[in-house]
């Protein structure tokens, strides 16, 4: 084959690797929409002063700060440079899931039941740490907005109850689906 | 002067076209085979010829361009679709790619560069569109680590310098944003030192000098980041006396190191930049101890060494021993002598020394160059 007729093709290449590595991403991300388990959670004000970030809102939940007695006794067994944390949740009455138990490293020992649904997150300090409350990030602590919007909803959060469903992958991995404002959806995801 | 280099480069550039031409005669006639003519014109492109103009005009349009893009997508831009963005990276991508193999294989070597590296940057900001699509938060270094990858991958393939340099700046940003992320440790990862040498032996697939300085830079910021994060001494020791062995190696055997290391005989440079690195590390910690004497004659000796050992040969080795010397007097003076002077005295005795120093500099410039020009007679 001629030189330059290879460029072309190596360079089509690249071009398809990255392109398909942009693919799978979207793929993994739909994929979660589509199958995964919804839970339904509180949002949270975070930092009064830091909220809006730009082009998203910063948000919290009521899962994100977890009481030190959710982890049992597991805490001790943790390995001090395990940062994941599986957090079993169940629906309350009012529809809105709340914590039942969490672990570090995998999911909490008792078999899940089948109202519980178990979501993965990342502590901000070790199983060492001698900390009341943990909290956790789950990767949906941003809400991206088109720019204006933000400030809206910012000062929503702080009056009215806002709260958000959020879809979970059997390997506990969470991603945002709709957001709502009271009960009416202000955004909700489409697939792709 | 200027008019000169100008006249040389042009010279340089006809030689290259014509040479590409003859090689592709040779290669029709069949005097040389396909594999001689591709190893025969990389030779003669990689050759570096001076910073051309063009080419750093090119790459600059393709940064500009690609940070505009990257803007686009940060403001959420609500006039398209999100679909229709999607599309858009996408046929960024492939238009980048193929385009720039286009303008290669056509001799505008340049814009072809310049065309690969927005299409990298491409790459990058349709990372932050799906980050932004599907609201992902926290993993922000992943996203740069695949950015970082996906980058690699296209400069071996493609055998790109700037794709190279590119790779080699994004995995210095994934250090630092790992080792400053908050929470979670605070660790610097020793992975990192993986994949300097994963894109060490990429830049010299590539030949790519610029990147291997470039990581040997991304080096000693990683030590300073290990310093900051544990106040070890060992690491800042290591790096000065590693790079005080480079610098002998680098000083005594030219040839032999410049084989090996392939930086355009920067070796020397780097290594005394390393050493001050480390040794500024080790005088930080003994501010206000008495060692602090003794670690700043080292340095003193060891700038001054370098200027004797190989201050002839590299003019940016010798400023470099020029601005170290005077930020350790400018060191020394704030911890020592500085609580015995006033600031008037501060004056005076800087200006003295720095009038000493611009004497020493002077005749050791125009001792170089007098001894150049001997040579160049002789």
């Amino acid at each position: 084959m001629n030189p330059s007729r290879r460029l072309l093709l190596v360079a089509f290449g690249v071009a398809a690797v990255q392109i398909g590595v942009l693919g799978w991403m979207i793929a993994g991300r739909a994929m979660i929409l589509r199958s995964g388990n919804d839970v339904m959670l509180q949002v949270q004000p975070v930092d009064p002063r830091d909220l809006l970030r730009g082009d998203y809102v910063r948000l919290a939940y009521n899962i994100s700060s977890l009481p030190r007695e959710l982890f049992g006794d597991t805490l001790q067994d943790a390995d001090p440079g395990e940062f994941t944390v599986y957090v079993r949740l169940a629906s309350d009455a009012d529809g809105i899931w709340q914590p039942v138990a969490a672990r570090y490293g995998s999911p909490p020992e008792a078999a899940p039941e089948a109202r519980h649904i178990d979501i993965r997150g990342t502590a901000d300090y070790s199983p060492a740490a001698d900390m009341e409350t943990i909290s956790v990030d789950y990767g949906i602590e941003r809400f991206y907005l088109p720019e204006g919007e933000g400030r809206e909803i910012e000062e929503g959060i702080r009056e009215r109850r806002f709260r958000m469903l959020v879809a979970v992958a059997r390997d506990g991995t969470a991603q945002i689906k709709a957001f709502y404002d009271g009960d009416t959806p202000i955004h909700s995801e489409p697939l792709y | 002067m200027r008019l000169q280099e100008g006249s040389g480069e042009t010279a340089v550039a006809g030689y290259l076209s014509k040479l590409s031409k003859d090689i592709a005669r040779w290669q029709a006639e069949g005097l040389i085979d396909e594999a001689t003519a591709a190893a025969l014109l990389r030779d003669v492109q990689s050759r570096p010829g001076g910073v051309r103009f063009g080419s750093v005009l090119a790459i600059l349009a393709a940064v500009l361009v690609g940070a505009a893009l990257l803007l686009l997508i940060a403001a959420n831009w609500e006039a398209f679709p999100r679909l229709l963005r999607v599309v858009l990276i996408v046929a960024g991508i492939l238009a980048g790619y193929l385009g720039g193999a286009y303008l290669k294989n056509r001799g505008h070597d340049h814009f072809g560069e310049a065309l690969w590296l927005l299409a990298a940057v491409t790459f990058g900001a349709g990372i932050g569109l799906v980050g932004q699509m599907y609201h992902l938060s926290g993993d922000e270094t992943q996203a740069i680590l695949v950015w970082c990858a996906g980058t690699a991958l296209a400069a071996i393939a493609l055998r790109s310098h700037p794709l190279t340099v590119g790779a080699v700046l994004l995995a210095g940003g994934w250090l630092l944003m790992v080792a400053t992320e908050s929470g979670r440790g605070d660790h610097v990862p020793p992975s990192y030192l993986a994949l300097a040498a994963v894109l060490w032996a990429v830049s010299l697939w590539t030949a790519s000098t610029a990147a291997r300085h470039l990581i040997l830079l991304s080096l000693m910021l990683y030590v300073v980041l290990v310093y900051l994060d544990s106040e070890g001494l060992v690491a800042p020791i290591l790096l000065a006396a590693v790079s005080a062995a480079a610098f002998a190696w680098g000083a005594a055997q030219p040839q032999q190191s410049e084989r090996i290391v392939k930086l355009g005989g920067g070796l020397p440079v780097q290594g005394l930049l390393g050493f001050i690195a480390g040794m500024s590390i080790v005088q930080f910690e003994y501010y206000e101890e008495r060692s602090f004497l003794l670690v700043a004659i080292i340095v003193f000796a060891g700038v001054v060494a370098a200027l004797v050992l190989a201050g002839r040969e590299s003019r940016m080795l010798r400023w470099l021993a020029y601005a170290a010397f005077i930020y350790e007097l400018g060191f020394v003076y704030v911890t020592l002598i500085g609580t015995m002077l006033g600031t008037a005295g501060f004056f005076l005795a800087a200006g003295l020394v720095l009038a000493a120093i611009a004497i020493v500099i002077t005749r050791i410039e125009r001792r170089v160059a007098g001894s150049a020009a001997g040579e160049g007679r002789a």
